[in-house]
């Protein structure tokens, strides 16, 4: 399957990673593990980055992360929806709902 | 594919957190382990598993550089912020805690905020007058040229005009050289005339100063020719005041000295020459080819050529002496390298002169202030920090780490010091105004003065580091192992612990010694003062008024017109109810200007081992003088109502009798005063000798003097002075005798001014302002030292008995009376005072030489003063120590010892 055009992908990647957390804490690896999966192999997260991203987020106050233990018993960085994370991902779900409302009608008739 | 496990315990990370390197490194390196896992799950070797993960990882290098700035970026924003949120807390916490001890709080910024408003104050003058260079461009380039007649005992001396000229012609060293002359004028054609300072300069002075007049212009070579129309460039304030600012200024003419001078120029605000305040700036208008080598009334400012070095300058100089003959060809009295020198200084040093040593010593006066006060500062801070003791062992206890501790102490340190600083801006900003406003005369440069910002910082920067410092003194005590005992002992012990009672000993030692030095030299100054006041000027000063009156040559060609004036002038004023004496005179005591005059004195031998003839001061008075003044005649007559009319005389003073005629009587010997050529003045004759008076200062011998009669003037010299004081004897106050004196004035002649109408009480003590200044200014500061020291010993004292109430209460039980324990305590505190006094009495005697150049009449290492210094201080400790020494006494010995 075609993967997704890489540019199109970086604007929603934060979104994608906020969704990914909003169904539990998660370490990187499950982050890009999930979004690929859920996807079906369609879209994979490099994790060139995945991580810089995760950091912006971090810094923005939009998740938190602490060092946990991993289902490997290795040490692991989790990372978690905090409320304004929380706020962000509907403002971020919405506006891309209005984004394909919007493109639809144009590019997606003959 | 199963959901990873809750992170199930949480890892303490340390205070210090490991680097963001590593952090991001263990993150990608799980992130590789991970997927290796995965793709060996999927049936790959652990090698290729591993290579594929790192190609799947992309270019690894440059995703971990990718990654750990943006890491290092997220770190330092989080931490951050996270610091400030514990700032702030602590701030409120200090904010608070200051606001419960008020006392401690209130005392502590008090302290501090006078050290640094005294500091920032004194120091903004300092720096302005001292330090900053004069307001022209390259100031160190401009030299300051006097002459000097090392014989007559005249320094900074004026030269003459063909000097200047000599000078200007022949110098290569300077690539401009000016002339000028400070003097005043009768600005009329308003509604009130005015006087004002004026300077007469050579065309050249702006560009050799470097200045360029705001509006207009400044003259040209032929407005400074003798003869030419006269023209003058005014200064801002003038413009403003005087003109209303008025935007034709330019053009305009204004009346000066009965003249109609055209204004060419306005100069910018705050300019001025030496500190003359001139209002008005004139061509000199020489005659180049004039022969007047012995008329000396120019000063000299030249600004260096490029290639010139002030050395070179002076080389070329003491060339030109060795041959000054040759240049100015072949003329006699002209300057060479031994009586009659030519001299140059940096225009800036010239400025400064005398006020140099004075301001020093301020500023190291408030500096010792600084220091005690930072020295009870520190004793605050650790006394504080010493009765929270059992507050940081049950904080520490409660798990708050050192170092949150330390940051703490330091917060609070620091904001007090900021506090204080607030407070002493101020201060400073009042105290400078005060300053200013009192003394505007005593200060050279006083337009340049402002509050320095510089200052400020590094006095505010020098209480911050006191803040924090003592603030974390403390914590060298508060060791963990002694948490446990801390909270059980809570803050008695049965005697303090040795190394940090020597710590605050010594700072009052210090503060106390730091006091006695600033006290013994407010002390000196003070009676230096003093005795000032006290000099006999030598003329009756009680219900003396005098004012200035200007006859302009314009107005008052004849010299017979002025003794008219004069004359009806002073018969009008004697009519004055309540007026007695009256009389006028050139020359105004205590403090005049030097006239060194040449003078023929007949029969005298001249020679170099004779007193050169000439004579400091010449004073032309009216016939009524001597009585007026109450000046005493010691041999002969004063002169009388007869000598107007009658053969030439004069009066010479002690000084020049002993000076010039030894033991012998000068009566009825001749005299030749230098108003001409020797052929066109008759001989004098002496006909009495009068009682010194001071001419140079109070504070300075008087110089010898010759007094003429003024209305003998027109008819032997041919002369008249415009320039005069009148001197009346009343019993009016000034205040109603002011009005009467100006309607007759103006009666007389509406465009004279008046010129400062003082008693000469009021004159006396102005000539005195600087000294006075001085006095009063380390006065304020000893008594601020003397006020921190007994604080601090108080506080100290305060403090030791609190410390020793269990072993007082013991002594008490004991069968110890009363008395026995306040003297014990006394002798701790004065012990201490003792050893401080001692070593301030050391250092001053050390340090008051320095200031010998400012005392009068009192030695630096005077008896006197240092004892009854040392008896005060003694007496100020002992009152500091008596409160704390009495609260000793009244301990209950069963509460005391019961006390935790």
């Amino acid at each position: 399957m075609p993967a997704a055009p890489k540019d199109r992908l970086h604007g929603t990647l934060d979104a994608l990673v906020l969704k990914t957390l909003s169904w539990g804490p998660r370490h990187g690896y499950a982050i890009t593990r999930w979004i690929r999966e859920t996807s079906g192999e369609r879209i994979v997260v490099e994790e060139g980055s995945l991580y810089p991203a995760l950091y912006r987020l971090e810094r923005q106050g939009l998740i938190a992360a602490e060092w946990g233990v991993s289902e490997l018993g290795r040490k692991a960085r989790f990372y978690r929806l905090t409320p304004a994370g929380r706020r962000q991902l509907t403002a971020e779900v919405e506006g891309f709902r209005d984004f394909v409302a919007a493109v639809s009608p144009i590019l997606l008739t003959s | 594919m199963s959901t990873e496990r809750r992170p199930v315990q949480q890892l303490h990370g340390p205070i210090w957190r490991a680097s963001v390197t590593d952090e991001v490194r263990a993150e990608l390196d799980f992130h590789v382990e991970m997927l290796m896992h995965e793709l060996i799950a999927a049936g790959m070797t652990p090698a290729a598993a591993e290579a594929e993960a790192r190609r799947r990882f992309g270019d690894f290098s440059q995703a971990n550089a990718a990654a750990r700035r943006a890491a290092s970026h997220r770190d330092r924003t989080m931490r951050f912020t996270e610091h400030l949120a514990a700032l702030r807390q602590d701030v409120v916490y200090a904010g608070r805690q200051l606001l419960r001890a008020p006392g401690f709080a209130v005392v502590a910024i008090l302290t501090l905020a006078l050290g640094i408003g005294a500091n920032s104050a004194i120091f903004s003058v300092v720096n302005a007058v001292a330090l900053k260079p004069l307001a022209y461009p390259q100031p160190q380039r401009l030299m300051f040229v006097t002459s000097q007649f090392p014989t007559l005992g005249f320094d900074e001396f004026w030269v003459s005009p063909p000097e200047y000229f000599d000078y200007r012609r022949n110098t290569k060293a300077f690539a401009g050289l000016a002339a000028y002359t400070a003097s005043a004028v009768n600005l009329g054609g308003g509604t009130t005339p005015e006087r004002v300072n004026t300077i007469y300069m050579t065309a050249n002075m702006f560009d050799v100063l470097g200045v360029r007049p705001m509006v207009g212009r400044a003259f040209t070579a032929e407005e400074d020719l003798p003869n030419a129309a006269p023209v003058v460039v005014l200064a801002y304030e003038l413009w403003q005041r005087t003109f209303g600012g008025d935007p034709g200024i330019v053009g305009r003419s204004v009346e000066i000295q009965g003249r109609q001078t055209r204004v060419v120029g306005v100069m910018p605000r705050g300019f001025d020459l030496h500190d003359t305040h001139a209002e008005t700036w004139q061509p000199l208008g020489l005659d180049p080819a004039a022969q007047n080598r012995g008329s000396h009334f120019l000063y000299l400012v030249g600004r260096l050529a490029p290639t010139a070095t002030p050395a070179s300058a002076n080389a070329e100089l003491a060339g030109f002496l060795g041959r000054w003959r040759e240049l100015a060809g072949g003329a006699q009295h002209v300057p060479n390298d031994s009586t009659h020198r030519i001299q140059m200084e940096s225009l800036r040093d010239e400025v400064i002169g005398n006020v140099r040593t004075a301001l020093w010593i301020l500023q190291g006066a408030v500096g010792l202030v600084l220091l005690i006060a930072c020295a009870n500062m520190a004793n605050l801070l650790l006394a504080r920090a010493e009765s929270r003791q059992k507050e940081f062992a049950i904080r520490s206890a409660l798990g708050a780490g050192r170092g949150h501790i330390v940051r703490q102490f330091l917060v609070e340190g620091v904001v007090l010091a900021l506090l204080g600083a607030v407070v002493g801006l101020a201060l400073a900003y009042w105290g400078l105004r005060a300053l200013l406003a009192a003394n505007p005369d005593s200060i050279p440069r006083a337009a340049e003065i402002g509050l320095d910002p510089a200052v400020l910082v590094f006095t505010t920067l020098v209480a911050v580091l006191t803040g924090a410092l003592f603030g974390l003194a403390p914590l060298l005590h508060v060791r963990e192992r002694a948490v446990a005992s801390a909270i059980r002992e809570g803050s008695t012990r049965l005697t303090s612990s040795l190394g940090r009672n020597r710590v605050r000993q010594s700072l009052v030692v210090g503060e106390v010694a730091l006091a006695v030095m600033l006290v013994v030299g407010a002390g000196l100054l003070l009676r230096s003062f003093w005795n000032l006041t006290n000099v006999d000027a030598g003329f009756d000063r009680e219900n003396l008024v005098t004012y200035g009156v200007v006859l302009p040559q314009a107005t008052y060609p004849e010299p017979t017109r002025r003794t008219q004036f004069l004359g009806d002038l002073l018969r009008r004023l004697g009519q004055i109810p309540g007026v007695g004496d009256v009389a006028a005179m050139t020359g105004l005591p205590p403090s005049r200007q030097v006239n060194a005059n040449d003078t023929d004195f007949e029969g005298l031998p001249v020679g170099p081992d004779q007193p050169a003839q000439n004579v400091d001061y010449y004073q032309t008075t009216t016939a009524s003088y001597f009585q007026t003044m109450h000046i005493p005649i010691r041999q002969g007559r004063g002169f009388e109502p007869r000598d107007v009319g009658g053969p030439p005389v004069v009066v010479v003073n002690e000084a020049l009798a002993k000076r010039f005629y030894r033991d012998e009587s000068p009566i009825g010997r001749r005299i030749k005063p230098g108003y001409g050529p020797p052929d066109s003045i008759p001989w004098f004759t002496i006909i009495g000798v009068a009682a010194d008076v001071k001419q140079g200062g109070l504070d300075q011998p008087p110089g010898t003097e010759l007094y003429l009669l003024y209305d003998q003037l027109p008819q032997y010299v041919q002369f008249a002075p415009g320039q005069l004081n009148v001197v009346l004897r009343a019993t009016q106050p000034l205040s109603s005798l002011a009005p009467q004196i100006r309607r007759i004035m103006t009666a007389m002649d509406p465009s004279l001014p008046i010129v400062e109408m003082r008693t000469m009480d009021e004159v006396v003590v102005e000539s005195i302002a600087r000294q006075r200044f001085l006095s009063q200014l380390l006065g304020i500061f000893a008594a601020v030292a003397l006020l921190l020291a007994a604080v601090g010993t108080y506080g100290i004292l305060a403090y030791m008995v609190s410390e020793r109430r269990r072993e007082i209460g013991i002594r008490m039980a004991l069968g110890a009376g009363r008395q026995k324990v306040l003297g014990l305590v006394l002798r701790q505190g004065l012990g201490v005072a003792a050893v401080g006094i001692a070593l301030g009495l050391v250092g001053a005697l050390a340090l008051s030489r320095l200031a010998a150049s400012l005392l009068f009449g009192v030695s630096p290492v005077d008896p006197l003063t240092f004892s009854v210094v040392a008896v005060t201080i003694a007496v100020v400790a002992l009152i500091a120590c008596i409160v704390p020494a009495r609260r000793a006494t009244r301990v209950d010995p069963l509460v005391a010892m019961r006390l935790e």
